[in-house]
């Protein structure tokens, strides 16, 4: 949903970054997007191409490393990724708060993250 | 010991750097928020995010729960809104402190305005705070704000599969408002189907059905905020 407002934060501290180390052209940027968030990969794509233009960036390859939410259980401990229902009814498999071990209340530690991992750039 | 030039580790020309970042894009929101329950907790001051679809009936509850709650709290709302003061108007005829948050195009209220907002008021003359955000499923649920609790309200008028559709937002709630009931007949919208849904989905919240409009239902939503 906010893939231009994010993709233009994470283009600039990436420049940012090159710049602070003179570098003469930034070859790939790792990016890791959590299921919980709201950011969609292609349109980060689309966006990081169209936002390149014209600086160190042009030409780096963009790679997005999607993180599966996490979640702990309150009861047994259980930490992992969601328990999905798949309700034959709506056709879909959603994502609920129930621990896929025990069945009690997980809390979510993880996954509405968008970091940038890691650069690699000439300098 | 002394350094010698040939002592310093330099980058070759051309040489290629891989640069450990970690950095989180989505964290200076998340550091804001942080900041304005600090800031609310210092005045032991309640915030309480309301978030749902467009009409699903969010200022209709505030509304409801102001006239049950007035002589208990010294109540604000901040409204949020792409544009006018329509809602901050209809709120402020209960006497309460009513502050129009305008985004502009934005789709969601952020933890910045909500510190612009929080600066307008004198926090040691408000006890509780209702936050109402744009009407929307999706991208309030991406930025937190720093409030206590949140409320996510869906309406029958919204179909039967709205909760489904939009699981993540109902994972943040801790109280999910079913409102309209008193149109689900015509609506053809079976309650308890959503109310099921609701606890699939997120079973740490309470689920309450309302009736805004004739105030039914709004005693038990504040109940379960332990209001």
């Amino acid at each position: 949903m906010h893939e231009y407002s994010v993709t233009t934060q994470i283009v600039s501290k990436v420049l940012r970054e090159a710049e602070s180390r003179r570098a003469k052209r930034v070859l790939e940027v790792k990016l890791q997007i959590g299921e919980l968030t709201f950011l969609n990969p292609e349109q980060v794509k689309f966006w990081y191409k169209a936002l390149v233009k014209g600086t160190v960036m042009e030409g780096s390859k963009l790679i997005i490393q999607e993180k599966r939410g996490l979640v702990r259980c309150l009861k047994c401990g259980y930490e992992g990724s969601f328990k999905y229902e798949d309700d034959p009814a709506y056709h879909i498999a959603f994502p609920t708060l129930l621990c896929p071990k025990c069945g009690g209340v997980v809390e979510i530690i993880g996954g509405r993250e968008c970091i940038i991992e890691n650069i690699k750039m000439v300098v | 010991m002394t350094v010698k030039p040939g002592d310093v580790v330099r980058a070759e020309e051309g040489e290629i750097y891989d640069i450990e970042l970690e950095a989180d894009i989505l964290e200076a929101n998340r550091r804001i928020a942080e900041e304005n329950r600090a800031l609310l907790r210092r005045y032991n001051v309640k915030a309480i995010d309301v978030m749902g679809s467009i009409g699903s009936g969010k200022t209709t509850l505030i509304e409801g729960m102001i006239k049950l709650l007035k002589g208990r709290y010294r109540i604000a709302v901040f409204k949020g809104d792409l544009t006018t003061t329509i809602d901050a108007e209809i709120i402020s005829r209960h006497g309460v402190k009513a502050i129009p948050i305008n985004t502009g195009k934005e789709c969601h209220l952020d933890a910045n305005l909500v510190k612009k907002a929080l600066n307008r008021l004198n926090l040691e003359e408000v006890d509780l705070i209702f936050i109402e955000n744009v009407g929307n499923l999706i991208c309030p649920a991406e930025f937190p704000l720093g409030s206590d609790k949140r409320i996510v309200i869906v309406s029958v008028t919204e179909g039967p599969y709205m909760i489904i559709k939009h699981p993540y937002i109902f994972m943040d709630a801790d109280v999910i408002v079913i409102n309209k009931i008193d149109l689900a007949d015509a609506m053809r919208v079976d309650v308890e189907k959503l109310r099921m849904d609701a606890e699939r989905i997120n079973p740490r919240a309470k689920v309450v059905a309302t009736d805004c409009r004739r105030g039914v239902g709004v005693r038990e939503v504040i109940e379960a905020l332990n209001l």
